[in-house]
């Protein structure tokens, strides 16, 4: 299982200040996230363990020579059934200088919004995740929660990082 | 000149930090009652090349401590002052200012203006002192060998001569106060004649030409044109018209301004070819620069010609210079051409045309320019062959693919292995063969960031020098095995503990001179630095032949600070006290040390490196402290060992042995810590899987294996489910892209391409413990 699709492929010609993002879905939810954080999509495999990392930290793999860790996101936001098939897929981010698979359900596309597209989101109070979300966007039927992927990661409660986690 | 000049700081950075050390290890090895001229003169060559570049890349406030310091350099060369101990100690201590001003420009620390201005004044008072009687050595001049530059002293004349000087200002002193300090300064020393000068708003690679009437030599002003000059765009020739014979012959032409130009031309070859050498073969670059300036009979000359079309108004040709400029300090056997600063051996090839001059140019100046050019080529082509900078990035880059080329051949290896019979035996035969290639790759590689321990020791003299004195005690350094040789990482940061080291033996090692002459030793202690390789380890030691470390009072003192200790403990246990943090024996806290810190770091900076230290001591006839390091840490032997399904690395140097545990052999303490009894002592397990929240593939202890781990001279035994082999395995960072692991130091890529984790041994030790005491 090598990279699906490579990062950045697809152009959006109808829109001039459009961004891009990726999308994917936790159990029934979809996901938007900034392009230009993704560097690669590839296939999951088994990572090796770290002892007493939190479960959403599945461990680390070998990435070309680079050891990155990987994330559930699965199982941090308590979404989708985790089960680890042929077609689980890792998103590899390159955020803040730092390597981060993702393991998300699926991977759906590519697309390009329009800053009047994405909505605020509705303030749902005590919900810890909510000042991760940048907004909503509505493409056809679905609702897109566009996230802003690099805070969520460099934040504390993913433990990812030095500073953060301490 | 409008190149970039910032491309080239780094390598005027790290240059210039080479020609200081250089400087300073020359100046302690200086004899002072009877300095050796080479020696001198090499001290002269390291600061002047440090002036000519911080000149040319802007640097002045280099450039003008220098400037000062080669002022008295020069002095001392030429004998005009003997040399006296406090200069060395002003030398060494303009050194310091030097280094601290190159910190400064890049970015660390700052310069401490008054520091600058003391040590200025300092060295000016030291050189402004009266020459012992005018000429030293009138007779001994003339008779001097003719090739050696530094010791043809023109004697001091009487008559006045007239000096023609011609040179391209730098574009700093064209802008700054430069010019005119210089102009002021000429006129100092006689009458000054503006030939041509270049417009104010002119270009700055405008050309001067001054003529000056002076009884003073040459040397009065060579230094101040060239620290204005534009690097090496200068000439002072003298205008008398057959200066063919040398010095001795000036007394003919005292006097001579009414000489025609082109008399004067020639002279000028003349008297350049014999007594000047140095300057001889820059013949054709006023010719280059200023052929409009009534400079006609260079004419004929078409080679000369071609150049300056080619040359971009004439000053293009200095644009290789940096790439000249990176030769290290020229062999000694090039005195003449490097004594005028690096970078000239460019201008060699544009010799050749002189010979073709016109046949009333006379025989004399052939030899000379050939001679000038054989000499400008054999360093530079000399130095290019031996090394090469690159920067240490790449190398770690060369470094990771060939770490990547190892995995992905082991893959290999394994696949086939898998295959058995299936595989042709060609394949194998390959890739056996690639195996072994591979392994050549690496430690050539490996070895590029390898460097000589000399770079470390080579600054302790130094420091043993300045602390004797501050401590009154006398002290002698030795050093083996300067060319035992370790990675460049490990050079940078071994460098602090060993200082510390170094201080600790000749403050509190080292007795004083009374006491020493008292005990029946000789008054001058012995400090012993010694490195060598032993298995995959550098060791490196520090010895002294002082008092030996006492260790009841080590005991006591442990015992006032509430440390758990008995009498019974080994020497080895009781000395390691010392490195307890806040411990210290001193009787008086002295600002060298005393004070207890510093031990504890110089431990744990010796083990962040993957090292251990020891010591052996014996009272009344010294200490030694034996630093062990890995060669390097990018690589390590690791033995690996298998936990449920995980694969842990242990480095193999913390590994003592492993075992079996019969069924009698565990026993616990209160029923919660166990320990394993190995030849009759009990040893605290660690239960790998229990740590890290594993599942074991065993359920009692005797299935497992028990491996006696030796962590900072604890010994604990780590229990785990089996062992697997023994690699040499690529440290790679986890914290890169994660954090920090409690119990792993780093992380590799096994020979499947899996990654697995190396354990922190010592960690584990602490952690066990923690856990112990909680038990207990």
């Amino acid at each position: 299982m090598e990279a699906m699709i490579s990062a950045g492929a697809v152009a959006g010609d109808e829109e001039q200040v459009a961004s891009e993002f990726l999308t994917f879905t936790l159990g029934s939810e979809e996901y938007a996230i900034d392009i230009l954080k993704v560097q690669e999509i590839r296939g999951y495999e088994t990572p090796t363990l770290i002892a007493n990392a939190p479960p959403f930290i599945k461990g680390v793999i070998n990435l070309r020579g680079i050891i990155v860790p990987i994330v559930d996101l699965r199982i941090k936001f308590r979404l989708g059934k985790v089960e680890y098939t042929p077609f689980t897929v890792v998103i590899i981010l390159n955020i803040a200088g730092r390597v981060i698979g993702v393991v998300v359900d699926s991977v759906s596309d590519v697309l390009s919004l329009t800053p009047a597209q994405i909505r605020q989101a509705p303030d749902f109070s005590g919900s810890f995740d909510t000042k991760y979300i940048v907004g909503l966007a509505s493409v056809e039927a679905r609702m897109l929660i566009v996230t802003d992927i690099e805070r969520l990661m460099t934040s504390a409660d993913m433990e990812l990082i030095e500073a953060a986690a301490e | 000149m409008s190149i970039d000049m910032s491309q080239f700081y780094q390598v005027f950075f790290e240059e210039s930090e080479e020609h200081l050390a250089a400087m300073e290890s020359l100046l302690l090895d200086l004899d002072i009652d009877n300095p050796d001229l080479e020696q001198l003169n090499a001290i002269f060559r390291a600061a002047h090349s440090i002036k000519g570049s911080a000149g040319t890349f802007g640097f002045t406030d280099l450039a003008e401590t220098t400037h000062i310091l080669e002022n008295l350099l020069d002095r001392i060369r030429k004998a005009e002052l003997s040399l006296r101990p406090e200069m060395v100690d002003a030398f060494l201590e303009a050194g310091d200012v030097l280094r601290s001003m190159l910190e400064a420009h890049q970015g660390r620390g700052s310069v401490d203006p008054e520091l600058v201005t003391r040590i200025c004044g300092r060295l000016r008072q030291l050189s402004d002192a009266p020459a012992p009687a005018a000429a030293p050595s009138p007779e001994a001049a003339p008779v001097a060998p003719a090739d050696d530059e530094v010791a043809v002293r023109i004697p001091e004349e009487t008559g006045r001569r007239l000096f023609d000087i011609q040179f391209v200002p730098t574009e700093i002193a064209v802008q700054g106060v430069g010019l005119d300090n210089l102009l002021d300064e000429l006129r100092s020393l006689g009458e000054l004649e503006i030939v041509s000068r270049s417009e104010p708003g002119e270009e700055s690679a405008a050309y001067w030409e001054l003529r000056l009437l002076t009884d003073k030599p040459q040397e009065a002003f060579v230094d101040q044109i060239d620290f204005i000059a534009e690097n090496g765009a200068w000439r002072i020739t003298e205008d008398t018209a057959v200066a063919a014979d040398g010095s001795t012959a000036f007394g003919f032409f005292p006097d001579s301004p009414g000489l025609p130009d082109e008399a004067r031309g020639y002279g000028l070859y003349a008297s350049a070819a014999k007594e000047e050498e140095a300057y001889g073969f820059f013949e054709p670059l006023p010719a280059t620069t200023v052929e409009d300036e009534a400079y006609g009979f260079f004419e004929p000359l078409p080679t000369v010609a071609t150049e300056k079309k080619d040359d971009d108004a004439g000053y293009g040709f200095f644009e290789p210079l940096p790439a000249a400029a990176p030769a290290p300090a020229e062999p000694v056997a090039a005195a003449p051409m490097a004594e005028e600063g690096d970078g000239f051996g460019f201008f060699a090839p544009l010799t050749p045309p002189v010979p073709v001059t016109p046949p009333v140019e006379a025989v004399a100046p052939k030899p000379a320019p050939a001679r000038a050019e054989r000499q400008a080529k054999t360093p530079v082509s000399a130095s290019a062959d031996s090394s090469i900078r690159v920067s240490i990035e790449k190398v770690d880059q060369l470094i990771n693919l060939v770490g990547e080329l190892v995995i992905t051949q082991a893959m290999l290896l394994q696949t086939s292995a898998q295959m058995q019979d299936a595989a042709p035996e060609r394949l194998l035969n390959g890739l056996t063969q690639l195996e072994r290639n591979t392994r050549d790759l690496q430690e050539s590689v490996m070895s590029i960031r390898m460097m000589p321990i000399s770079f470390v020791f080579s600054r302790f003299p130094r420091v043993v020098r300045d602390l004797s004195a501050k401590l009154g005690k006398q002290v002698e350094l030795k050093t083996l095995g300067e060319t035992t040789e370790l990675d460049k990482s490990l050079i940078e940061r071994i460098t602090d503990p060993l200082t510390h080291l170094i201080r600790n033996s000749l403050d509190h090692g080292i007795e004083s001179p009374e006491k020493r002459i008292a005990a029946g030793k000789s008054p001058t202690g012995t400090i012993t630095l010694k490195a060598y390789h032993q298995g995959g380890n550098i060791v490196i030691e520090v010895g002294d032949d002082g008092g030996g470390l006492p260790r009841d009072k080590i005991l006591q003192k442990a015992r006032e600070r509430g440390l758990p200790v008995s009498d019974q403990m080994s020497d080895q246990e009781v000395f390691n006290l010392i490195f307890e943090a806040g411990f210290s024996t001193a009787d008086q806290v002295t600002d060298v040390s005393g004070r207890g810190v510093g031990m504890d770091v110089v431990r744990r900076n010796i083990q962040s490196m993957g090292g251990r230290v020891e010591i052996d001591s014996m009272l009344g006839i010294g200490t030694r402290m034996t630093v062990r390091l890995p060669l390097t840490l990018a690589i390590l032997d690791g033995m690996s060992v298998a936990v449920g399904d995980q694969i842990y690395i242990l480095p193999l140097s913390y590994v003592l042995e492993s075992l079996q545990p019969s069924p009698g052999d565990i026993k616990t303490l209160s029923n919660q810590a166990r320990v394993v009894q190995v030849r009759g002592e009990y040893l605290p397990v660690v239960v790998l899987h229990e740590m890290f929240n594993l599942k074991s593939a065993w359920t009692d202890f005797t299935q497992g294996i028990m491996v006696v781990l030796d962590a900072d001279g604890a010994r604990v035994a780590l229990f785990v489910d089996a062992l697997l082999g023994q690699h040499q395995v690529v440290i790679k960072s986890l914290e890169a892209n994660y954090r920090k692991v409690p119990g792993v130091s780093g992380a590799t890529i096994m020979g499947d391409g899996h990654v697995a984790l190396i354990l922190d041994v010592s960690a584990i030790a602490a952690m066990a413990r923690t856990s112990m005491q909680k038990a207990g």
